[in-house]
């Protein structure tokens, strides 16, 4: 079973939270109206709302004298999907770094669920996104000696799941992308499209709390960019999963539930 | 200048993020080779050099009548120290003036007149004066006639019917001073030299083949874009060629400074009888014009060679995805080398025993990538965690890589089994050091025992004197030693009383230089591994730099990256390199006919040493490979 790219005529509820991965799934297309219920701010005793998956406040970057971010404010919900555009060296991966716990920033708060990431030491942060995130990288990044089914298995193993249990889930969700008939292929076996799907499934089979994704399609054609971009979306927000997406296409902001804009490092425009 | 060649000495200049740390790697591991080939090309001539000053005393290539002098070689003894001395007899058949000098002397040396060695001339003492009745030697033996400044020798000349020189006694006859004939020390030292350079050819191979890659492995974005930029394929490689030898080059001087720099320190090492003259091992203009461009050559062959497994496109350097298996066939090569050791066996010339070590080396080489690849398979077949996973699809998926940086540690491991089982032995000495031996006729020994207890006598020496068939047994219990040595000198004409533990040191010298070039050539070879397999752990840094990246941002600890890169350089290393510890000793036991050569402990020193280098060398590898890839995968 594979997903399918959100239709555009429906209405867009929140997706539902925790679904069983061998649930079917039906996306909403996000863009017709305005994400519903997701609060801009804390609530009164400064902690994220619950469906509230992510929190940035007033975030502040410096390299050394070069301001990465000039105060930024983001939230994303549960379900929801964020593009982030902007023109090159404003800011948008440095924003993806910070809030994906990468960089620590220099003035801010990272919020994830209820938990503050930017005062986590080094060791902590690196268990908090193996655990509680996916990262899904412009080449994929994939490890060219595993087949697919490794590569997906990779981080259950390291975060100690038995090979047997963690190679059961990687086919799995190898098959809920598609990719059920190219388990044992390695990277090099695969188009671009097939490997940026199981970079997908990589990123998806920890159950993550949010999916950070760096220009996902910046390799692809469009159509094949389309198609990856549905199913990161798709995927991941039918998990009820918050996801994150830099990028430069429109096609691809297009496809997520909202998108903003950095410019110099600031929000420009939400 | 053609643009590439202009842009390939820029990019050398300006290397790039990265690439300074490569092209410093992919440098000092060519210096490392233009320094160890410098060191094998002198040393191999500073040997010859040796040979050409002293061939002539055992030189015996001359007819009695016709040959300029007669030399009976004799082992003495001064101060507990042996002293080689060559009785000469000089014949001049054409009688036409002055004979030119044999080496290092002033003239051809009339009887009764002694020449000696610099170092023998300090200790010139009262019993050498006896024993060969001068207050002075009658002249010094100058650096000419010398194989090392080291030497204890003395040139005495004797008439032509003397005792040891008389051609009834078949003295060793020559027509010239400066003849072909190698000296027999230095021939063998030399035969050694060409069995090193058969064990070491393949690891210094690898090592440049390593140096090469790791600048490559900078080069291959850049090779991309400049495609990407209208670049031919051609172009490309003729860029990275400029690259190659300009880094070559300047590994080739750095590694020929180096060996000028360590000659002093090597001049010191006690080989053939002692510290070697400077001037021995001193690069000549045309070897250092063969390391200058054999260098940079192989670096460059090596690089073109790398590039070619590669397809550079406009759109990036892709490997061959589907690596091609290797094949089991390879194993038929290691039953060739042992075959043709045992039927060649000890008795067999040095060139075909060379060729068949090389063989067996050879094989080593070859099999090695097949035995990591079906380690690699079942380590990813049955691993439970990461790492070991990690590890084994890395060995499984690229065998000839995995086993490139290591081929010269695993090498060594066959040297080591070779020699633990083959090195002649002579290095435990049991001759017994308590009375004096002496050697002749059978009807001689009552004349030469009435002759010792008069000459014991008359000195005030209080001693037993025992005749045997063919030998009189002399043992007094003094610490007088050397002047009892003299008292009994010429008792036997042209034979100097000696001890059994006294001869076996005279021998001794030999397989001194025996252990000492097998220490050399095992430090060579581990060298040569040490800089390999650092080489290769940069190498592997680097290539994992990317990946290694995002699974750091994805959360995977580096340490479990790490580890299973050091996995992947220790298992070759163990797994396939205690096998060929024991593939070397059967090939030393197939020269040897089955028979366990090496004495004593040696051996098992020899195996030890192999594994404590083996292990400290794999972490010196793992330490250059770390900072580079965690400085590769920040961020």
């Amino acid at each position: 079973m594979s997903f399918q790219r959100p239709h555009t005529t429906q209405p867009s509820p929140h997706a539902p939270q925790n679904q069983s991965q061998s649930q079917p799934f039906h996306p909403q297309h996000p863009q017709a109206q305005p994400f519903p219920g997701h609060p801009q701010q804390p609530n009164p005793q400064g902690i994220p709302h619950q469906g509230t998956v992510l929190t940035g406040r007033g975030l502040v970057k410096y390299y050394g004298d070069v301001v990465g971010l000039a105060g930024v404010d983001v939230t994303v919900q549960a379900g929801e999907a964020l593009a982030v555009m902007g023109p090159s060296g404003n800011g948008k991966t440095t924003l993806l770094h910070v809030l994906a716990g990468i960089l620590t920033p220099d003035q801010g708060e990272v919020w994830l669920g209820g938990e503050r990431v930017d005062q986590l030491g080094d060791a902590a942060r690196t268990v908090l996104r193996r655990r509680r995130l996916g990262f899904v990288f412009q080449d994929n990044q994939l490890l060219a000696e595993l087949p697919a089914d490794e590569n997906v298995a990779l981080p259950l193993m390291v975060d100690g799941v038995s090979r047997r249990e963690a190679i059961g889930r990687a086919r799995n969700m190898l098959a809920q992308v598609g990719l059920s008939a190219e388990v044992s292929r390695r990277p090099g076996e695969l188009s671009g499209g097939q490997a940026q799907r199981v970079a997908i499934a990589r990123a998806l089979v920890g159950e993550p709390q949010a999916v950070f994704a760096d220009e996902p399609t910046g390799a692809l054609d469009a159509a094949t960019g389309a198609q990856v971009i549905d199913l990161l979306v798709g995927a991941a927000t039918h998990r009820g999963a918050a996801v994150v997406v830099v990028t430069h296409d429109d096609a691809v902001a297009a496809r997520c539930h909202r998108v903003v804009r950095i410019v110099d490092g600031r929000v420009s425009e939400r | 200048m053609n643009p590439m060649t202009d842009l390939g000495l820029r990019f050398v200049r300006r290397p790039g993020p990265g690439g300074r740390a490569a092209n410093l790697a992919a440098l000092g591991a060519t210096a490392i080779v233009a320094l160890l080939v410098s060191f094998l090309i002198a040393g191999s001539l500073g040997l010859t050099h040796r040979s050409d000053r002293i061939g002539w005393r055992n030189t015996d290539d001359g007819e009695p009548k016709t040959a300029v002098g007669a030399v009976n070689e004799v082992h003495d003894m001064v101060a507990g120290e042996p002293v080689n001395r060559v009785d000469l007899a000089i014949n001049n058949p054409k009688r036409d003036g002055e004979l030119p000098p044999p080496p290092g002397l002033s003239h051809a040396p009339k009887p009764g007149e002694v020449f000696v060695s610099p170092e023998l001339a300090k200790r010139w003492s009262e019993d050498l004066r006896t024993r060969y009745k001068l207050e002075q030697p009658t002249g010094i033996i100058s650096d000419a006639g010398l194989s090392s400044p080291d030497e204890l020798i003395v040139i005495r000349g004797v008439a032509k019917d003397s005792p040891g020189v008389a051609q009834s006694d078949h003295p060793r006859y020559l027509d010239t001073w400066r003849g072909n004939a190698m000296d027999s020390r230095m021939a063998m030292l030399l035969a050694l030299v060409a069995f090193g350079i058969a064990l070491v050819l393949f690891p210094l191979l690898s090592l440049v083949g390593q140096a090469a890659g790791v600048a490559a492995k900078r080069r291959e974005h850049r090779l991309a874009a400049l495609r990407l930029a209208g670049a031919t394929r051609r172009q490309v490689l003729w860029l990275s060629a400029v690259e190659q030898a300009v880094l070559g080059f300047l590994g080739a001087i750095a590694g020929l400074i180096g060996y000028v720099v360590l000659s002093p320190l090597i001049a010191r090492i006690p080989l053939g009888g002692g510290r070697w003259y400077l001037h021995d091992l001193t690069p000549s203009w045309w070897v250092t014009l063969i390391v200058l461009v054999a260098v940079p050559v192989l670096s460059v062959i090596s690089a073109l060679i790398g590039l070619g497994r590669v397809s550079i496109t406009p759109l990036g350097v892709v490997r061959g995805q589907t690596r091609k298996s290797t094949s089991a066939l390879r194993l038929v090569l290691l039953v060739i080398g042992p075959i043709m050791l045992a039927v060649l066996g000890t008795g067999g010339a040095v060139l075909p025993l060379v060729i068949g070590i090389g063989i067996a080396a050879l094989a080593v080489r070859v099999v090695g990538p097949w035995a990591v690849q079906v380690i690699g398979k079942f380590l990813a077949r049955t691993a439970k965690g990461p790492v070991v996973l990690l590890a084994g699809r890395r060995l499984a998926d690229d065998p000839k890589g995995a086993f490139r940086p290591v081929a010269a540690l695993v090498l060594s491991g066959f040297v080591t089994g070779f020699l633990a089982l083959f090195m002649p032995y002579g290095l435990t000495q049991d001759g017994k050091d308590v009375s004096f031996q002496l050697y002749t006729n059978q009807g001689q020994t009552a004349v030469v025992a009435e002759d010792a207890r008069k000459r014991l006598s008359e000195a005030g020496f209080k001693g037993e004197v025992t005749t045997g068939d063919q030998s009189v047994s002399i043992s007094v219990s003094t610490t007088e030693r050397e002047r009892l040595r003299t008292v009994l000198y010429d008792v036997v004409p042209s034979q100097v009383p000696l001890t059994d533990a006294e001869r076996d040191k005279q021998d001794a010298g030999v397989f001194m230089d025996m252990r000492l070039g097998v220490a050399l050539l095992l430090g060579l070879v581990f060298v040569t591994g040490a800089a390999s397999t650092a080489a290769g752990a940069v190498g592997t840094a680097l290539d994992q730099a990317a990946p290694a990246k995002a699974l750091r941002r994805s959360g995977v600890p580096l340490q479990v990256i790490e580890r299973s890169a050091r996995l992947a350089a220790v298992v070759p290393v163990v797994a396939v390199g205690l096998p060929v510890v024991g593939f070397g000793a059967l090939c030393g036991l197939a020269l040897s006919g089955g028979q366990v050569v090496t004495r004593g402990s040696s051996g098992v020193i020899l195996l030890l040493g192999q594994v404590v280098v083996g292990v400290v060398l794999v972490a010196v590898a793992g330490a250059a490979g770390a900072p580079v890839l965690r400085k590769a995968s920040a961020g």
